[in-house]
């Protein structure tokens, strides 16, 4: 099976107490879907991702197929698995359409 | 983007270091020339990249003075390179030859920016007070083409070509640049000595800005870059900024020649040494950078429509002609 892999070309960071508060605001209730965890910046503009959206662009190193990438989610996610593989599959998706990410 | 305080980055995404003061130009709006201090050798120079990528800071811009006075900046950028950081510097270009350029591109180098401030050759030598700098400055530009590194062009913005903007973009474009940044006039070192000279009126660069902006909707070959957070006051402003106001503190910080860690290279209050204090809590717990990410309005800001957007200026005009980086960017026209 193919594995995803991000564009080399993309300069990101994982902002991790930026994820701490998130996590923190997710336990009082709070919204946070639209809080970044991991920053891009792609020809000078900066983009966010989620919790969850950070999450899979840091398992997209090449090292596992989309399967793969799911099972490691569920993991830390407690959703519906049907739920998942349809939020990373169009996540990924949309990665791919950017040029953000290709299959190895 | 939510703005909260917690939502502080870990680390900035910019590190602008001036490796030395020295420089073999002395320019009339240089905030460098009066400083003098210390410079650290090669392998101190490898601590702080270290510190660098441990903290994940994605760029580096090497000014100065200049760069290419140091005879280790290959191996340093090179060193960088290797870390995961990219580099970039900007120069006066004068000591950019084909072989310069050339070791620039093999040693990492993502992009070189040169500054030229005037379309005709004899204002840009008199502004630089350096005869056969402008020939020297636009011929780095096509060393660096040749040698396949990406090129910029820095201008600031001054009396001698606010109103000629458009001829420094037609040089760019005529000499490959495809990026230019329209720098706004500094307030410390020479350039405040020779402020009333040079200088615009806030009614000046209101008009520039507007034009400027303008323009830069309509050109679509050369990306065109103001780092004036006053412009945010604009209605004409469409830009989504990462920040409001300043990015100094925020998202950039500067590194001097000795090691000490400044908000930005026109603010002189020493925030700590990167290679004696701990990093973090430098950038998280500096009273400095804690008070420039959170300033309060004074003055005529205060009540001003537009604070949200404009944080009051530029932090290192308003500390250089004021000495309170609260009260309004000099430049302000409202
Ligand atoms: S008055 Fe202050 S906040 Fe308003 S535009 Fe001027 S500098 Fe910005
Ligand atoms: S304080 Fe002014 S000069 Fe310094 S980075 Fe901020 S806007 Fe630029």
């Amino acid at each position: 099976m193919k594995r995803p892999l991000r564009n080399p070309q993309i300069v990101w960071r994982h902002e991790k107490r930026r994820e701490e508060e998130i996590l923190k605001a997710q336990e009082r209730g709070e919204a946070v879907e639209d809080r970044g965890t991991v920053i891009l910046i792609i020809s000078g503009m900066m983009h966010q991702l989620n919790l969850v959206g950070g999450h899979i662009w840091s398992l997209c190193d090449g090292s596992r197929d989309v399967d793969g990438l799911i099972e490691a989610l569920a993991e830390d996610f407690e959703v519906e698995r049907e739920e998942l593989v349809e939020d990373v599959r169009d996540f990924l998706a949309d990665l791919e359409q950017r040029g953000w990410l290709s299959y190895v | 983007m939510s703005e909260a305080f917690t939502d502080l980055f870990s680390a900035p995404l910019t590190f602008n270091w001036t490796l030395s003061f020295r420089c073999n130009f002395v320019c009339a709006h240089c905030y460098s020339r009066f400083e003098e201090g210390e410079e650290l050798d090669t392998a101190d120079i490898r601590r702080i990249v270290d510190v660098l990528a441990e903290k994940k800071v994605p760029f580096i811009n090497f000014g100065g003075g200049e760069p290419l006075l140091r005879s280790d900046l290959f191996d340093i950028a090179t060193y960088a390179g290797r870390q995961g950081l990219n580099v970039s510097m900007n120069t006066n270009g004068w000591l950019l030859d084909g072989d310069a350029a050339r070791s620039l591109q093999a040693s990492g180098f993502k992009s070189v920016g040169v500054s030229i401030d005037s379309h005709q050759a004899a204002l840009h030598d008199d502004f630089r007070c350096q005869a056969g700098s402008f020939a020297r400055a636009v011929t780095a530009l096509d060393h660096l083409r040749a040698a396949g590194v990406k090129t910029t062009m820095s201008s600031v913005i001054s009396r001698i070509n606010h109103k000629s903007f458009r001829d420094l973009l037609d040089l760019a474009r005529n000499h490959g640049v495809t990026q230019i940044y329209l720098h706004n006039f500094k307030c410390s070192g020479k350039g405040f000595e020779n402020r009333q000279e040079l200088d615009l009126t806030p009614e000046e660069w209101r008009d520039f800005y507007v034009e400027a902006l303008m323009v830069k909707e309509q050109v679509k070959d050369l990306a065109i870059s103001f780092d004036d957070p006053v412009i945010a006051s604009l209605p004409q402003y469409r830009e989504n900024s990462l920040v409001k106001g300043s990015s100094c503190g925020k998202l950039s910080l500067h590194l001097r020649p000795n090691g000490d860690i400044t908000p930005c290279g026109f603010i002189p209050l020493v925030v700590g040494n990167i290679l004696r204090d701990d990093f973090d809590e430098i950038w998280y717990h500096s009273p400095v950078l804690n008070a420039m990410r959170s300033k309060e309005a004074k003055g005529k800001c205060s009540g001003c429509a537009a604070f949200a957007d404009c944080l009051g200026g530029c932090t290192a005009r308003a500390l250089a002609v004021t000495g309170d980086l609260e009260q309004p960017d000099p430049h302000c026209w409202k």
